[in-house]
């Protein structure tokens, strides 16, 4: 079925690969709309608007993969939009099994479109069975029928089958092709009445349609023959003439079950009705490349009135059916850019900002009498400057509501599968972050909110008897905090309990004492290797793979905070930088050279007495801070700083951090802290050992990053 | 693609333009379409446990680039920097790179014919680098492969340092 429909849709010479991907992206988003309705649909009260919603993005996705002739997501996307179609047309009442296997169906469709975006390798997918739950739940009560229309398509085949038994089942209307007289009039203007005859050219398998003549005034005559319901047909026409100037009239009673409907067919009907002006010669049969989607479309209102932009730029369906019933889709007024144009752009802008600097140092010096105009046209570039920066960067920045919104779905998933009930909060969705943060950021915080669910919310039994209402809450909350972002992951479960921790890392050998402080103890559950599964059960089960989320977390620039209360839940609290590409920094001196250390790593810095340093074997020296002694590393030595005024000691001492251990870095002077834009030393050049970037200072000069964590391991070599 | 090939063909058939520059008494030349930009030069900074030639990065307006110096990879007697040094910055695969000169003498076409192979001759520049000899009048111009010569693991510009 697969091929033939290939075929079908490979036939026409028009090159359609090269919307593969706008398809692909476009789907994308219509399926995770989907669920996102989905997941939010109220049941018992479901509205118009959110089921026609989730209508139009079952059919556009179904629509565009027709199109393109992945007919096994047509299928089952197909098999999605009939049971939609019913539900939104009140002829089912949704229930959750249905959204159940809508969702399963959405995540089908995702891997099936992955698997052909990916080229078709792998296993596909077997949607069989999705296809035979849909279509039992279609079926699932004696509605008034409205048969899904069944399209003698070649891709709708198995799709046919299923609806048989919709249509055996209701008794109503048959699957044959009926003969029609329609009466559509009086109408003030009777031409409004041909327009229908296009419907059937421009919709394949609807059937046939000819003019006959008619006395009435200002009427106009058809003789159809279709296989869809009156009902179907009276929804179609819709679009040009009111339902109330139609009339349908049987001519002939189910012509015959099993005689396919072909040309062959038609021939027959015509001879044998003798009142047939020449079949339409461009009446389609088989469903023609870019029409696809269109195929035995259920509820034929929906062919114009819902199809959105996507699908009809896909669509050589004339402007005139999808205009005509207008509910337009509010479209979001976006365009896709690639990133590296808008990383260009923050480069140039970079420079703008140093060009910009310079001119402002270098016109210090004017004198304001004379120079005035020159000088506040300075100042205005100042301001300027200023503005299309931030502006440039806000276009790196997304919503955190794009990585909320894949988190209901899976507490939703996994609370089922535990048995547990969870309500999920999120605050401060609108809170924007830097795209590269936005996609790393992900899966930590996926884990955060699994472990919560999983570990941290007890059973519904467990929650009543400790007296707190049987749904746990998730809460998923982001904030600006000065230059970082905070994300909060809270819930209300039983919390971690201290002396559980201090004993299992007291087990572990961990040196750990009772006086430590409350976030000292939450911190130990960072530690690698704490997370064994015995953990898992005894200490509220917080270990599994914290130290991944914390080494992700860290190599963002970020810190992780853990807050907890035994028996009332806990808070785990990820700050981050907001943008990759801008990092805090402390510049430090050493012999004439400026180096940048990464600001969050720093711990602190303090100018050093001879007497604190002291060698170990080889001349490795130790520096003793507060009862702790750590290595010295002297930048000096590593970077080959060449010396000029000999007399000049490095007499400060950065203690930095990174990876667990700490080191104390030996540089000439403190130059201050500051922003900067981190840049890739390795695009031109290769990778310079103990430095993990650049960036271009003040003065257009370039300062090396120190890569902290390389210096630590350093140290303990 | 026909078209591009036929552009190919075309371009090793006429004569090629180069670019010429100076290194010491030596005159040098390379493909000009490998060159973006000619800049003054500017004191790199300095990047550790570089080859004494790599005399560091430089900031090409948002880009950082290293700056290699042709004088001392080729030991000329003199490496000064003066106000006439200059940088040429090479795009080379979409890798950038600037190279430091005494100074840059002018663009030039050499048709074929006035290419003579490079005899064998033991010298620092690795001879596969070396494209042939242009005669001009009495000048004679050493024609280099600059992306081979770039990208020689000698040059340290690329690969890992370990």
């Amino acid at each position: 079925m697969s091929d033939m429909h290939q075929e079908g849709s490979g036939g026409g010479d028009f090159d359609l690969t090269q919307f593969y991907q706008i398809f692909f992206e476009e789907a994308g988003e219509n399926l995770d709309l989907m669920e996102q309705m989905l997941l939010s649909l109220n049941l018992e009260t479901a509205d118009d608007e959110a089921l026609n919603g989730i209508f139009r993005c079952a059919h556009s996705v179904k629509g565009g993969a027709a199109t393109f002739g992945f007919s096994d997501v047509a299928e089952l996307t197909h098999q999605m939009e009939s049971l939609l179609d019913r539900l939104r047309r009140h002829e089912l009442q949704p229930n959750s099994d249905m959204v159940d296997v809508l969702l399963e169906s959405a995540d089908a469709s995702r891997s099936l479109l992955a698997r052909h975006q990916s080229g078709g390798d792998g296993d596909a997918t077997p949607t069989a069975d999705l296809v035979r739950r849909i279509s039992l739940l279609a079926t699932g009560k004696a509605a008034p029928v409205q048969t899904v229309a069944a399209a003698p398509s070649v891709v709708e085949k198995a799709a046919i089958k299923v609806e048989a038994t919709t249509q055996a089942s209701s008794g109503e209307i048959s699957s044959s092709q009926r003969k029609l007289e329609i009466l559509i009039g009086p109408l003030e203007r009777p031409e409004q009445a041909d327009a229908v005859q296009e419907l059937f050219r421009d919709i394949p398998g609807l059937g046939e349609i000819s003019a006959a003549p008619t006395d009435a005034i200002n009427t106009r005559c058809f003789l159809v023959k279709t296989m869809s319901s009156d009902e179907d047909l009276l929804d179609l026409f819709a679009f040009h003439v009111s339902r109330d100037y139609i009339q349908i009239k049987q001519l002939d009673v189910a012509l015959s079950d099993s005689m396919p409907a072909n040309q062959g067919e038609a021939a027959a009907a015509t001879e044998q009705l003798n009142s047939f002006d020449d079949p339409l010669p461009d009446a389609p049969l088989a469903p023609l490349p870019g029409y696809g989607f269109f195929d035995g479309a259920p509820g034929a209102p929906s062919v114009g009135a819902t199809a959105p932009a996507g699908e009809a730029k896909a669509s050589k369906t004339p402007a005139k059916s999808s205009s005509s019933n207008a509910t337009v889709q509010p479209e979001a007024a976006t365009i896709r850019v690639a990133i590296n144009k808008v990383d260009q752009l923050i480069n140039l802008v970079g420079e703008l900002v140093i060009t910009q600097a310079m001119l402002a140092q270098n016109s210090r010096a004017l004198d304001p009498a004379i120079y005035q105009q020159l000088l506040s046209g300075l100042a205005d570039l100042d301001r300027n400057t200023r503005d299309l920066q931030e502006s440039v960067m806000s276009i790196r920045m997304i919503p955190m509501s794009v990585v909320f919104s894949r988190f209901p779905r899976m507490l939703r998933d996994l609370a089922g599968k535990l048995g547990k009930k969870v309500d999920f909060v999120t605050q401060g969705e609108a809170t924007e972050l830097d795209k590269g943060l936005v996609e790393k950021i992900t899966d930590p915080l996926t884990h955060l909110v699994r472990n919560s669910c999983d570990h941290g919310v007890e059973s519904p039994a467990e929650r009543i008897a400790a007296g707190k209402p049987e749904t746990g809450t998730i809460t998923l909350a982001a904030s600006h905090q000065g230059g970082s972002i905070v994300i909060e992951v809270r819930d209300d479960g039983k919390g971690m309990s201290r002396q559980k921790i201090l004993n299992k890392a007291r087990e572990r050998g961990l040196d750990v004492s009772d006086q430590m402080s409350d976030s000292d103890v939450w911190q130990l559950i960072f530690a690698p290797g704490f997370s064994t599964a015995e953990v898992v059960t005894d200490v509220s089960g917080r270990g599994v793979g914290m130290d991944v989320v914390k080494r992700n977390i860290t190599a963002l620039n970020g810190t992780v905070e853990i807050d907890s209360v035994e028996g009332y839940g806990m808070k785990v609290s990820v700050r981050l930088p907001l943008t990759l590409a801008i990092m805090d920094g402390m510049s430090v001196g050493v012999g004439g050279e400026v180096y940048i250390l990464p600001l969050s790593s720093v711990v602190e810095s303090f100018q050093v007495r001879a007497d604190a340093v002291s060698t170990v074997g080889q001349g490795s020296q130790l520096v003793k801070v507060r009862d702790e002694y750590m290595p010295v590393i002297a930048l000096e030595k590593i970077f080959q700083v060449p010396r000029f005024d000999s007399d000049k000691l490095c007499d400060i001492m950065v203690v930095v951090e990174a990876d667990g251990s700490r080191v104390a870095l030996l540089v000439d002077e403190l130059l201050g802290q500051q922003q900067v834009v981190v840049k890739n030393l390795e695009s031109n050049y290769r990778k310079v050992p103990n430095v993990s970037g650049a960036t271009i200072l003040g003065d257009g000069k370039v300062a090396l990053i120190l890569d902290t964590g390389a210096l630590v391991r350093r140290s303990r070599h | 693609m026909g078209m591009m090939e036929k552009i190919d063909e075309i371009a090793t058939l006429d004569p090629r333009e180069y670019l010429t520059f100076r290194l010491d008494e030596e005159e040098y030349g390379i493909d000009i379409l490998k060159v973006q930009e000619i800049r003054g030069y500017e004191p790199p900074t300095r990047v550790a446990n570089a080859p004494s030639f790599i005399k560091g990065v430089v900031n090409l307006r948002g880009t950082i680039v290293p700056i290699v110096d042709m004088r001392l990879k080729f030991n000329c007697k003199n490496a000064d920097y003066s106000a006439f040094t200059v940088v040429i910055i090479l795009n080379l695969r979409s890798r950038i790179v600037g190279i430091v000169v005494d100074s840059v003498s002018d663009v030039m076409e050499l048709p074929q014919d006035s290419i003579k192979e490079a005899p064998e001759i033991d010298s620092v520049i690795d001879s596969s680098a070396v494209l042939g000899l242009g005669s001009l009048g009495n000048r004679m111009l050493i024609l280099l492969d600059i992306e081979r010569l770039m990208s020689a693991n000698d040059m340290g510009l690329v690969g890992s340092p370990d």
